[in-house]
């Protein structure tokens, strides 16, 4: 296997202190519409979603914000789509790398691996829709 | 103003050719030769490897001063910018000023916004041909 077979970037991660403030500077100032807004399960981090073309930017910040705060946010992570996440994975861990195992993504039917190394300092995950079967995820809800 | 599409996102690396050889063992990705090269007037050398319609983008400082050699400095490795594509970079700069942004001029269709408007993003502005 040649690489990771990555179709495309499917989405940058903007971590802020105030995701929901820099969403609302990127939407209203850019040109940027913010297409979903979310509480992640478990964490209670609060997450928007904006989309150009096949790129998602996802602004992720803590569910409770101190009013006080400067607004301070940085490009964290990009995430690469995928066609066979788990062949992905292995490709990777084949070359020494440390690669988490595929875990449910919070996006529908997807699964999603995190790379820990060999990425020149970029928080880097790859994701691969539909890798959940439609029974699996009725069992699951 | 309306962004168009993420144009590419520009990775700091101590060493091009390291960075790039990591990528494409690693991923699997392969350079597009058309774009890239030194940059005097920025201080950097850089290199482009597209995945799907958008680029990853490799820069290494070739100086000790500048944005890109302070970033080295201060952080080592990683994301050091996103670049958004517009129809019009004079005019999306225009816009901005007229909101309260910090933003440079247009200059061979490339313009910077400071992060001192971003919230500390830093972040490109680009007109294609």
């Amino acid at each position: 296997m040649r690489g990771v077979r990555a179709t495309h970037i499917d989405h940058i991660v903007i971590s802020s202190n105030d995701s929901a403030a820099t969403a609302k500077l990127f939407a209203e100032n850019l040109g940027i519409d913010i297409k979903r807004t979310m509480s992640r399960p478990g964490t209670r981090a609060h997450l928007e979603f904006a989309k150009l073309q096949e790129v998602v930017l996802e602004f992720a910040g803590p569910g409770e914000v101190k009013p006080y705060d400067e607004v301070k946010a940085r490009l964290w992570g990009i995430v690469f789509a995928v066609d066979d996440i788990d062949a992905a994975v292995a490709h990777l861990r084949g070359l020494g790398h440390n690669v988490t195992d595929p875990s449910v993504a919070v996006q529908p039917g997807a699964k999603i691996a995190t790379v820990k190394d060999g990425t020149s300092g970029v928080p880097f995950a790859m994701i691969q829709y539909n890798a959940i079967p439609t029974d699996e995820m009725k069992r699951e809800a | 103003m309306k962004a168009k599409k993420i144009d590419h996102i520009g990775i700091v690396v101590n060493d091009l050719n390291e960075g790039m050889k990591t990528f494409a063992d690693n991923f699997g990705f392969a350079a597009d030769t058309s774009k890239g090269g030194e940059n005097a007037r920025l201080g950097i050398k850089n290199a482009f490897m597209p995945v799907g319609e958008s680029d990853l983008e490799f820069i290494q400082p070739m100086t000790e001063e500048g944005p890109v050699a302070t970033f080295a400095k201060d952080r080592g490795e990683g994301m050091f910018m996103l670049s958004i594509a517009v129809d019009d970079v004079a005019a999306a700069v225009e816009h901005l000023r007229a909101l309260g942004y910090r933003a440079g001029d247009a200059n061979n269709g490339v313009a910077f916004v400071s992060m001192r408007s971003t919230h500390g993003v830093n972040l490109q502005l680009i007109q294609r041909a």
